[in-house]
Parts: C-alpha cells; sequence; structure tokens
C-alpha cells in the first residue's frame, strides 16, 4: 500500500506538471490545435484529483490496518486509536497535512475543470494557474514531506495520536479549515488569469464571488470550530488566545472579508479594480503564509503541531554557503516570493485593463463606507500581521525572540473591532453615488435612540448589581460593544421593515410574507444583513469575556467550592485506566443559589503511547446566559486532594450562536434570487456579449 | 456654590473610590501579561499545571513587585530582568520593541493616507462621458428608476 500511494504521487505530480507546461502553450497558441492541446491539460488536472485521492486512500488504509511500517502511521497512530482518530491521522502530522493540502487542492481543481463552459478560456488560464500550484505542493509532498516512508523494521505499536487532537472535532475542525485555505486558491487563479488576459468586464468576479463565499465559509467555521476545541480541551477556560496559528487563520478571513465587500463597488460601479485584484492575491499569499506557520513551526504556538524546516519552500532561504576557498552567499526565493512576483509582474504589464470606470461622487455614500470598511479590515489584518510575525523579527534584529500575546493584541484589535462594528450599522443605510445628511439621519435617528436607551438601561442594571464597569476598561468595551451591537440590530430590522413595508402595500400581503419575499428577491443583499447579524451576535458573546469569573481550591469529598450563584460540592474522586489512557476524574454537584441543577464530571487523562501527556477534559453547564466550566487541575502532591478549578463564562453560546447564524447568511447569500427581470438587451450590453462570444474558442455552445 | 462644591468633589471621590481595590486590579492586570515560564505556555494567573516549578513563586514575586513598585511598566521590566524577556507577552513601550505598538497604528495612519489620495484621485476624474448616440431602452430606464426609489441602491 505504500508503494501504491507514493506511486500515485509521483503520478499525480507528472500529470500536474503536464497540466501546467501543456495547458500554458495552450494558452499561447490560439488555434484549433491549442484548443485540444487545452482540452488535454484539463483532463490531465482532473487526473491529477484521482491520482492523488488514492495517494490519500492509501495513508488512511495504512493507518486503519496498523500498517506500523510507514513510518506517518507509526509516528501518528497506534492500535487502541478508535477509527475516527485513525482516519484523522491523515493531516494530524505535516506529511499527512500536506498531502491533504494537495487532496483539496486538486479536489477543487476537479470541480473548477469540471464546469468549464462557465467561460472556457478563462477556466483554462486559472486551471493553468491552479496546476502550478499543484505541481508546487506535489513537489513538497514527493521530495521533502514524504508521507510514505517506509520504516526498516516495523514497529508492533505506534505513537499514537496527539491527545489534545483526540476530540470529535478535531476530524472536522482541520478539514473544514483547510478547505478554507485552499479555497481561495480558486478566485486566485480566476483574479491573475482575468489579469493575465486582459479579460473584458466583471464576469471573473461573478464567476469567483460564489468560490470566495464557499471559502469564506468554510474558514469561519473552520475558526469557530478551533475556538470551540480550544474551549473543550486546552482547559484554560477561553476559546482565543491570539495564539499565532489562531491568527495565521484569522489573516486570510480578515482579507477575504474586505474582498466580499470591496468586490460589490466593482461588480455595481466598476470602480477598485487594482484594490479588488490585490485584495485576492494577498488573501492567497496570506493562507499560504498560514499553512506555513502552522506547518513549520517557525513561531511557537499550543496548535503547531509540526516543526520542520519546509519553511524555507514557502518563504525562501538565505546564508552563506561554505566552499574549501571561501564563504559564498545564497539566497533563493520561496514560493510566497515567486507568487508575489508573478502577480507584480502581470500587475505592472496589464494595470492599465484595471482602470475604474466611475468616480466617487460624494463622500457621504455607499462606496466610501466600503473604502473606511475595507481600510479598518486590512488595518487590522496588519495589526495581526505584525504582531504574530514580530517575534522572528526580534530573533533576526536583537538575537532573541520575544512573546506577544494577548495584551499586545487585546489593546490593539478592540478599538478597531468596535469601529468595525459602528462601521456595519452605518455602511447599509447609505444609498450608492450618494446620500444626503437628512437621509443618513433619518434612517439612524430610531436605531441611535434604542441604542442608547440601551446602554443607560445597562448602565443602570450594572449599577445596582454592584459593577463597577468604569473601573475595568474591559468592561467599558463591553458596554460599548453591547451599545453599537444594538444598533447594529436595529438598522438590519430597520431595513428589512423599510423594505418590506414596500413590497406588503405592491403585493397587499402582511408584514412577514412580504419581508420573506423581499429576501428571497434580493438574497445576496438580505444574506449579507444576516451575516452581519451573526457577526453582532458572535459580538455580544466576545464582550461577555469581559465578566469572567474564576477560582481554584483544593477539594475533598464534602468540601464546597463557590464561585457567582454556583455552589460545586465534592461528591468522588474515580481513577480509571484503559488501553489508550489512565484518568482521574471527579463527581461534583452542583447547585445554584441553593438549588440542586446538575452533576459534573471534570477528568484529567494521561495518554499511555505519548509518553505519559496529561490532558484536561472539562465539564461544563452551559446555558445561553453563561457557561459554568470545570476542571480537574490534578492532585495536590502533599495531601492527596483534587485541585479543582471554575470559571463562569458569561455569553459564550452567544459566540457558537453567532457562527451558526453568520453559516445561515453566507448560505442564503449563495443562493440565487427568486424573482429575475426580464429587460430587453439595450444596445450596449448586446455588443459586449458579442465580443465575449467572439472570445470563445471555435465549437463553444453549439 | 455648595452646589458648585459638590460638583467638584464628586470626581474626587470617584479617584478615591476607584485606588480602593486598586493593587487588586493591578496584581490581576500585570498578572495577564506574564507568561508562567515553566514551558507549559499559560498566562501566569491561568497555569493550572499542579507541581508547577515557577508559578507559585512567581505569583508571590508579583504580588510583592505590585505593592513596592508604582509603575505597571517597571513590574513587568523586573519581570524580563529577572525570568527574561519572554515571561512578558506584551512587547515594552521602549527601545525596539516599541516597533511592535508603532507599525499597526503607521499601517492604518498609512492606510488612511492612501484612502485620501485614492478619494482624491477619483474626485479629480472626470466622469465617463456616454456616447452620443446612445440610446436609452425607456422601459429599462423605468424599471431602473423603480428599483432604485425601492432599495435605495
Amino acid at each position: 500500500m505504500p508503494l501504491l500511494g507514493s506511486f500515485c504521487l509521483t503520478f499525480a505530480l507528472a500529470l500536474a506538471a503536464y497540466s501546467f507546461v501543456v495547458g500554458i502553450i495552450a494558452a499561447v497558441r490560439k488555434d484549433a490545435a491549442g484548443f485540444r492541446l487545452a482540452e488535454t491539460a484539463r483532463r490531465a488536472g482532473m487526473a491529477s484529483f484521482v491520482a492523488v485521492l488514492f495517494s490519500a486512500g492509501a495513508l488512511v488504509y495504512a493507518a486503519m490496518t496498523n500498517d506500523f511500517s510507514v513510518a506517518y502511521v507509526k509516528e501518528h497512530s497506534n492500535r487502541a486509536l478508535p477509527a475516527a482518530y485513525k482516519f484523522a491521522a491523515l493531516w494530524s502530522g505535516q506529511e499527512g497535512s500536506i498531502l491533504f493540502w494537495c487532496l483539496l487542492l486538486s479536489a477543487y481543481g476537479f470541480v473548477l475543470r469540471l464546469r468549464h463552459k462557465v467561460d472556457q478560456r478563462l477556466t483554462a488560464m486559472a486551471s493553468v494557474i491552479l496546476a502550478g500550484i499543484q505541481v508546487f505542493f506535489l513537489i513538497l509532498v514527493n521530495f521533502e514531506t514524504r508521507p510514505f516512508g517506509v520504516l526498516p523494521f516495523a514497529a508492533t505499536d505506534g505513537n499514537g495520536l496527539n491527545p489534545l487532537l483526540q476530540y470529535p472535532e478535531m476530524v472536522i475542525h482541520p478539514p473544514l479549515l483547510y478547505l478554507g485555505y485552499v479555497g481561495l486558491a480558486v478566485p486566485f487563479a480566476f483574479g491573475l488569469a482575468a489579469l493575465i488576459m486582459r479579460y473584458p468586464g466583471e464576469m471573473w468576479i461573478q464567476i469567483t464571488r460564489r468560490w470566495t463565499m464557499v471559502a469564506w465559509l468554510f474558514l469561519s467555521i473552520g475558526i469557530a470550530l478551533g475556538g470551540h476545541w480550544a474551549y473543550n480541551v486546552l482547559g484554560w477556560g477561553g476559546y482565543w488566545g491570539w495564539d499565532p496559528v489562531e491568527n495565521a487563520s484569522l489573516l486570510p478571513w480578515l482579507s477575504t472579508t474586505a474582498f466580499l465587500h470591496s468586490v460589490m463597488m466593482q461588480e455595481k460601479r466598476g470602480m477598485m479594480k487594482v484594490w479588488n485584484a490585490w485584495l485576492v492575491f494577498f488573501g492567497f499569499m496570506l493562507s499560504i503564509l498560514g499553512t506555513m506557520l502552522t506547518r513549520s513551526g517557525m513561531v511557537n504556538s499550543v496548535h503547531a503541531f509540526a516543526q520542520s524546516n519546509i519553511g524555507r519552500w514557502f518563504a525562501g532561504d538565505y546564508g552563506w554557503i561554505g566552499t574549501p576557498w571561501r564563504s559564498l552567499p545564497y539566497a533563493y526565493p520561496g514560493f510566497l516570493e515567486v507568487i508575489f512576483a508573478v502577480c507584480l509582474w502581470f500587475y505592472i504589464r496589464n494595470k492599465d485593463h484595471l482602470k475604474s470606470e466611475n468616480k466617487l461622487e460624494s463622500l457621504v455614500s455607499r462606496e466610501s463606507s466600503f473604502l473606511f470598511n475595507n481600510l479598518v479590515l486590512l488595518g487590522a489584518c496588519f495589526a495581526v500581521l505584525c504582531g504574530t510575525l514580530f517575534p522572528i523579527l526580534s530573533e533576526w534584529v536583537r538575537g532573541y525572540k520575544i512573546t506577544v500575546g494577548a495584551p499586545f493584541f487585546n489593546t490593539i484589535m478592540v478599538p478597531i473591532g468596535l469601529f468595525l462594528v459602528f462601521l456595519t450599522a452605518v455602511g447599509p443605510l447609505l444609498a450608492w453615488r450618494s446620500t444626503s445628511f437628512g437621509s443618513v439621519w433619518r434612517a439612524f435617528a430610531i436605531p441611535a435612540l434604542i441604542s442608547l436607551v440601551v446602554e443607560v438601561i445597562l448602565i443602570v442594571i450594572w449599577i445596582r448589581s454592584g459593577i463597577k464597569f468604569w473601573r475595568d476598561i474591559s468592561q467599558i468595551y463591553a458596554l460599548l460593544a453591547f451599545c453599537l451591537s444594538t444598533l447594529v440590530i436595529t438598522t438590519i430590522a430597520s431595513e428589512f421593515i423599510r423594505g418590506g413595508r414596500v413590497l406588503k402595500n405592491k403585493l397587499k400581503t402582511n408584514l412577514v410574507f412580504a419581508m420573506y419575499h423581499l429576501t428571497r428577491r434580493n438574497m445576496r443583499r438580505y444574506g449579507g444583513y444576516v451575516v452581519h447579524f451573526g457577526i453582532v451576535v458572535l459580538v455580544v458573546g466576545v464582550a461577555g469575556l469581559a465578566f469572567n469569573q474564576e477560582q481554584e481550591q483544593e477539594m475533598a469529598v464534602g468540601d464546597k467550592l463557590q464561585i457567582g450563584h454556583y455552589t460545586l460540592v465534592g461528591q468522588e474522586y474515580t481513577q480509571d485506566d484503559n488501553a489508550n489512557y489512565g484518568s482521574d476524574a471527579a463527581l461534583l454537584d452542583v447547585y445554584k443559589d441553593g438549588k440542586f441543577i446538575t452533576r459534573l464530571n471534570p477528568e484529567r487523562r494521561v495518554y499511555k503511547a505519548n509518553g505519559g501527556q496529561p490532558n484536561t477534559i472539562p465539564a461544563k453547564w452551559s446555558t445561553l446566559r453563561e457557561d459554568l466550566y470545570v476542571i480537574y487541575a490534578g492532585l495536590n502532591p502533599d495531601t492527596g486532594h483534587p485541585i479543582i478549578k471554575a470559571f463562569v463564562n458569561p455569553l459564550v453560546n452567544w459566540v457558537w450562536l453567532g457562527v451558526l447564524i453568520v453559516a445561515l447568511g453566507t448560505g442564503m447569500a449563495l443562493v440565487p434570487n427568486t424573482a429575475q427581470i426580464a429587460v430587453r438587451v439595450p444596445q450596449a450590453v448586446a455588443v459586449a456579449a458579442m465580443e465575449k462570444e467572439s472570445m470563445q474558442p471555435a465549437g463553444v455552445g453549439k | 456654590m455648595k452646589r458648585l462644591l459638590r460638583i467638584l468633589l464628586l470626581p474626587c471621590a470617584l479617584v478615591l473610590l476607584m485606588g480602593a481595590d486598586n493593587q487588586e486590579a493591578r496584581f490581576q492586570n500585570l498578572g495577564g501579561k506574564i507568561m508562567c515560564t515553566c514551558s507549559c505556555e499559560q498566562m501566569l494567573l491561568k497555569c493550572n499545571h499542579v507541581g508547577c516549578p515557577n508559578s507559585d513563586r512567581m505569583r508571590k514575586e508579583l504580588r510583592a513587585a505590585v505593592q513596592n513598585i508604582s509603575s505597571d511598566d517597571e513590574v513587568l521590566n523586573w519581570f524580563r530582568k529577572n525570568w527574561g524577556v519572554t515571561a512578558v507577552v506584551e512587547p515594552s513601550r521602549h527601545g525596539f520593541e516599541l516597533l511592535a505598538w508603532i507599525l499597526p497604528v503607521a499601517g492604518l495612519g498609512l492606510g488612511l493616507l492612501l484612502v485620501i489620495f485614492v478619494v482624491r484621485s477619483w474626485k479629480l476624474r472626470t466622469a465617463p462621458v456616454a456616447p452620443a448616440d446612445a440610446v436609452l431602452d425607456p422601459h429599462l430606464e423605468s424599471l431602473r428608476q423603480r428599483a432604485q426609489r425601492e432599495t435605495e441602491i
């Protein structure tokens, strides 16, 4: 099986290389022979997916059948490991995860090539670019991080999977995150193809919008699942620690969010073409950077499950090479530099093609709100990038790596985030081209008043509850977050109601039905509002962090721990042992205001196959209002009593709820509208359509 | 006059109240900026590593430092000096590490300048002129106007 897997990988590389080289030749030759060559390149690209699929299947098979002659399987699996985690071993180590990258990339390529009739010429060029990316990753997996390395002697058992990864979500979190990362290759390929071909019109934008939204959705869910996993497994009571690997996933998310907004300006007004092209390019480059940070071990992280020197393949390298006579300097570019150089080259050659078609008519307009939205999103992206890479910079300059952690990111990012929420409230109220201040005021007055009232009510409630929020900057930020979230929710509601009223009068129906029709007629716009609603629900959840409480105590049987409204009473402490791990657990009765509500069972496991690595399994009592989160921290060696740590984390479930709403809204925005208004084609559009037709190779559409 | 005096005294009382449990707030705040050095990769006040060789000692030192040193920066510098630069997870606001604080702000500032430049160039550009022979479809135009009226797009 390792031999088959290895062969399939080499074959996939040959097919991708063929697809790349012959695709370029076909793009240069514009005759019938060129068209036939392009078709062979397309089919070779599709076949490469089948080859990589076989290869990945071979690795999974080896893990499932405990084939410990394969070094990778020995390192990341063991006999006692449950089957789902054996399957997850495919992406739990570096070699497997790069193979998984190749698999997802070739799968995206397969779908893209399958749907080539959308626009054959553009898809052919995008397919060449995608093949180029495939070639890089297949070279990496064939020569640097080989998953099918065979040991001289088959081991009797493996080292097992990292205990932190032995959690159900770990079976779906990495694939979703990778689907997001890799998915950004498709809009990149279309964007670069359109620039190379000087492709007329905004067709590439329309084609890539859905691809980008799908990738963004996967990325969003992947990031959220990562946070959920951290909350449930790492046992420190939080879900986001500004860890470098978490940041690496946030970078492409922020730049793609900016793109999804600014792309509307290009579609509707023919503006920001340069900006959009570079946003697509940077989005992909940041996803590659994220992959590099996760897999190279360049930065210290609890998520960096691999340490290696593949960083030089991505970022290049420089240094001195020793010869018998003298040392000579050397430097070579990595994949990131090559991509940047290619993008820059074609941008310089074809930048006149990206000129804006319209001018900004007013500073108070939807266009300018998108500009500021992009500025803030990219500013946030830059700030996260600075903080993430600063330890590396400090090592270069000062010789040691400083630590840049959560306090730095919170100081910088919270004000930026709050300003973004403010823009989310204001932006949709502005019309395209120009909006009068009177119109803004009319739309904004009631939401602003409601949010002000909510703020006053909150202040009164907090003061009556003894919360001295003015002493804690995080609670002041939380107050602002609640206020701005109310503002966003009321503006979204007012948009739905305003549009619904117009339709209600027209269709002679009730408001709810009218709002449903309104949404179905413009799924993208109203789906976008639902996404905004999801984001503010998430913001409310994050604001709850300012009110977290924690308490740690040594607890014998019958001892009590008091935290907030809750009382925990130690009932029983047990020990267990199975083939995979040994565990210590506590059984705690939980009372809220003196009333019994549940029994919690926090656990601490020590995995046998990983050199006795301990892992905490928190127990939770979870409601929409707050989570009671309990950890079995360990045994006090002096007294032999367990140490229990409890947290009360308000509004955590709002974070997960917000992500679900974001996913729902994105799904809505992907659904086509119901009512298409048929209009006669004006002369200018007909000419454009004829030009497009003339660009298609002979025989298309017949 | 009495009313004015009360108004002036109110902020003073607030300031005094704010200082009441200032030491504990400082301890919590600074503890969130210092990392346990036992390689557990957790913040000092979050370290749940039983039998940790460092966290108890570090917490005691932090409590003492909060009582004896008035400036937060000096407390953090004390930890940098005694436990190594990686013990503090927030870059210092002096020397090379100041760059970490400046870069994001400078990036946003440059971005703002870029936006101003783009807006200016757009405002200065003349609007594209429709061809003289372009004939507007009256039906399409009426639909466009209706859509604009109804949706403000």
